[in-house]
């Protein structure tokens, strides 16, 4: 039987804030090709987890492997590079820019090859991989518009969109659905079924029904660690869950 | 907006430039000198606004670049007696070494941290100026006419002391340096350097290594300053410590936060203004500088886009 | 004069030099460290103590009199423009950092251009209210260099106790700490602010009172006390009493003896450089907070 590499994986990985140990020794794996949950109570260290993982934060004990390859010591701008690609929780977009300029800081990387693909590209290969993100989550006809002007559940839209044209390899989403009404939820559980197709997905979520129709495995931490995993129908039965999360 | 620099922007440039070349016709002399000194100026602010406006890092100290392109290029021809293009070539040479070297230790830190990083660093080369006037001959400064050669251009030789050629010469670098700000913004590097300004966090995790376009942004911006300072050696003769005090750092601070910071024109637009201010108002006062001051607290209490700036928020969001 | 006696004036001179700095700098260090913004008018708060203790001398006979009431008025009358200037210029942006260097940019020069229109150019003397000389066997020292440090020892003194046995104090201290938690548990943030404010102002013209027998008024001098002082509060910590203490003394006694052995201005370069190089090595920036 062959051994498949897990695309993403932390060995042991822990991060102690001065006598607070927010994340503790989680090894974690993730398939390619998987919609990985991750829940946990408020404070059970979900983003700083992937903090570690995408390379805002430093790890202060643990690995961090991706294809096999040990990454820890890798800066954020390489992990994009490799197709690690991190949405915020609160969402992070440049507010004072329009929705077009947000997508293409984005959307150009790819293209930046070289000193002259540096100093000049057509614009044309831009606006056309901007178009397509936008367009993918539904909010192209926004284009022109500042991102500050937009409404909150377009805003995480256009998050997504960012997200999107750096053509991410694995994408990690923190709290998606958080401030979002009904149908848009829905909407944004398609798009990721949508996104699973060509990427693995990472997902941090509270929203339990969102978790049950989208993810194939789910990890569940409590207080800086590892409690439960399992498909979301064994999660739910766990009682250890129940206990730490579910409250029942 | 799809075209970053659609034919509308070139346009407007190329409009400005055309009358700045134009006006050398119909003024009188003493203005005449004058829109030369301002248009020097105006590309030193110019330098600063790529390091405020479009990277959103606030300096003190960039008076330091405009005088090691001041001394770069006025060195030479003092006791070497190099000519223009090569004394043009060191000054710009020793900013753009000086902004990387400065770059390299100070860009580890980030907001009021590296406005009094760069204000320390421009105020000690500043003291070092006058602690080595053996050979700068610090505050009194020395004059370059007797020994810079005349340009010789296609047979005519065009001096320094001529009106035309000072003119035209700030022409030449006020355009270059315009043009220089004006791609840069629409290149793919002025869209990070954007990004870094607006969030430089996100950007980071967007894929781009911002200390590596923060460092770039800054020898830009220092080259820019000391080609500035270069030019003015060469065209007004006088190189002097006054150049590195800190209130020549001040100066291009205050003509980029009037004429508009993060717009490509408003440089020219605050330097042009406050340059007259404070002519008119040193012929009323010796504490002219009260000029300085007061437009300083008015423009961050009520003002802080500027002039062009605020024309852009409110009616002519294309202008870059 | 051979060495050693160099050395004693050279030490008696920094230690006056730091005692007066560590008054001013402390004013900018409460500042800074509370308020979490740079004043780059501190030093022309400095430069109006001085001035107005002139004018305050000018008015009363006596030089005696003229310095008490200077050192009572001067600093009250420049608390009151500190306050002013909270109330118009710094509330209204809200305490934003680089909007504030811009904005006490600004005010340095509307004071310093101030003064030379009303009070003119030159430089004016004061005569030292006391008037006595240390005999030393190598030179004669001036008596009321000696007071000046007294006073400032005074003056400090009184500030420690403002900070530890007040009320205010504790807000100060409080808000300094953490703002955000100061303001739940109702201290109210505005007033300790100005209040803060105004006292930096206080000290540095208290300083320049006391200053101005030695150094004569002039309406540039408030420059050198604003880069020292720049110097002492980054290098001894924001908001810190000891540390602000010790860093005067640091800086104090060596730009005395640089400035004796060698040069004023090979000194003010040294300086400089330090301060630049202790920001670039201190890696959770100017306030201590964050990753670098």
């Amino acid at each position: 039987m062959a051994a498949v590499i897990p695309l993403l994986e932390t060995e042991s990985l822990g991060k102690r804030f001065g006598g607070l140990a927010a994340v503790n020794g989680v090894s974690l794996r993730v398939a390619e090709g998987e919609i990985r949950a991750v829940i946990g109570p408020n404070g059970a260290g979900k983003t700083t987890l992937v903090g570690m993982i995408c390379g805002r934060l430093e790890p202060t004990s643990g690995r961090v492997r991706y294809g096999g390859r040990d990454i820890t010591a890798l800066r954020p701008w390489e992990r994009l590079r490799q197709g690690i690609v991190y949405t915020f929780q609160v969402t992070s977009v440049f507010r004072g820019l329009s929705c077009y300029e947000n997508v293409a800081l984005p959307a150009q990387r790819r293209l930046m090859r070289g000193l002259a693909g540096r100093l000049a590209l057509r614009e044309s290969a831009i606006a056309e991989r901007v178009q397509a993100a936008l367009e993918a989550v539904g909010i192209a006809d926004l284009a022109a518009q500042r991102a500050d002007a937009l409404a909150y559940g377009h805003q995480r839209l256009l998050e997504l969109a960012m997200a999107l044209a750096t053509e991410p390899r694995i994408l990690i989403l923190d709290e998606p659905t958080q401030g979002l009404a009904e149908g848009e939820i829905e909407r944004l559980c398609g798009l990721v079924r949508d996104i699973a197709r060509r990427a693995t997905v990472l997902l941090i979520e509270h929203n339990m029904p969102v978790v049950l129709a989208l993810a194939g495995r789910v990890t569940v931490m409590d207080s800086g660690e590892i409690i439960a995993e399992g498909s979301p129908a064994e999660i739910e039965r766990d009682p250890a869950v129940q206990r730490a999360y579910l409250g029942r | 907006m799809s075209a970053r620099a659609p034919l509308k922007v070139l346009a407007l440039h190329a409009a400005v430039l055309a009358l700045l070349f134009a006006a050398q016709f119909a003024l009188p002399p003493y203005h005449h000198t004058n829109v030369a000194r301002i248009m020097v100026l105006a590309a030193y602010a110019i330098g600063y606004n790529v390091l405020l406006g479009y990277t959103g890092l606030m300096s003190l100290g960039h008076a330091m670049f405009f005088a090691a392109g001041m001394y770069g290029a006025g060195l030479p021809v003092y006791y070497l007696g190099v000519g223009a293009a090569g004394a043009l070539g060191a000054g710009l040479a020793a900013g753009v070494v000086l902004a990387a070297l400065f770059g390299l230790l100070a860009l580890r830190t980030t907001g009021v941290a590296f406005l009094i990083v760069s204000l320390m660093f421009a105020q000690a080369f500043y003291l070092a100026s006058l602690y080595f006037n053996e050979v700068t001959l610090g505050d009194q400064g020395f004059i370059l006419s007797q020994r810079l050669a005349p340009l010789q251009a296609g047979g005519a030789t065009l001096g320094f002391h001529e009106p035309a050629v000072k003119y035209n010469g700030a022409l030449l670098l006020f355009a270059a340096c315009l043009l220089v700000s004006l791609a840069l913004r629409a290149s793919p590097i002025g869209r990070v350097l954007i990004g870094i300004r607006e969030n430089e966090e996100r950007t980071r995790l967007l894929g781009y290594d911002s200390f590596r376009y923060k460092l770039l942004s800054l020898t830009i911006s220092g080259g820019l300053a000391a080609a500035a300072g270069a030019m003015y050696a060469l065209l007004f003769s006088y190189v002097g410590s006054t150049f590195a005090s800190i209130l020549f750092s001040i100066y291009p601070l205050l003509w980029t936060l009037l004429g508009g910071v993060g717009t490509t024109l408003g440089p020219l637009l605050g330097t042009g203004l406050m340059f007259y201010l404070v002519d008119l108002a040193s012929g009323v006062t010796s504490a002219y500088l009260l000029a300085v001051g007061v437009a300083l607290v008015l423009l961050v209490l009520w003002f802080p886009l500027g002039i062009l700036g605020t024309v852009r928020a409110r009616w002519l969001p294309w202008l870059p | 004069m051979t060495f050693g006696p160099h050395l004693l004036l050279a030490l008696l001179e920094g230690t006056v030099t730091a005692f007066v700095l560590a008054v001013t700098a402390l004013g900018l260090s409460l500042v800074f460290g509370v308020m979490r913004i740079v004043n780059v008018a501190h030093g022309e708060f400095f430069m109006l103590g001085a001035v107005l203790a002139w004018v305050c001398s000018s008015a009363v006979g006596t030089p005696l009199g003229g310095f008490l009431f200077a050192l009572v008025a001067a600093p009250l009358a420049v608390g009151a423009l500190a306050l002013a200037a909270d109330r118009l210029i710094l509330r209204r942006i809200e305490y934003h950092p680089e909007s504030t260097i811009v904005a006490t940019i600004g005010l340095l020069y509307i004071l310093q251009q101030a003064v030379l229109t009303l009070y003119g150019p030159e430089a004016r003397p004061v005569n030292p209210p006391v008037y006595f000389t240390l005999a030393f066997p190598w030179f004669g020292y001036s008596g009321y260099k000696l007071v000046v440090a007294a006073a400032s020892a005074l003056l400090l003194g009184a500030v420690w106790w403002l900070l530890h046995r007040t009320t205010l104090g504790l807000y100060m201290r409080a808000a300094q700490q953490d703002l955000e938690m100061a303001q739940a548990c109702g201290v109210p943030a505005r007033r300790v602010y100005a209040m803060v404010f105004a006292l930096g102002a206080m000290l540095a013209a208290a300083a320049g009172v006391l200053v101005v027998p030695i150094q004569q008024a002039h309406y540039l001098m408030g420059l050198d006390p604003l880069l020292l002082s720049f110097i002492v509060v980054i290098i001894g910590g924001l908001g810190s009493l000891k540390g602000t203490l010790v860093a005067s003394f640091v800086v104090g006694l060596s730009d005395g003896i640089v400035s004796v052995f060698f040069s004023p201005t090979l000194a003010k370069i040294v300086a400089t450089l330090l301060v630049a190089a202790v920001l670039v090595a201190r890696p959770g920036g100017l306030f201590g907070e964050g990753r670098g």
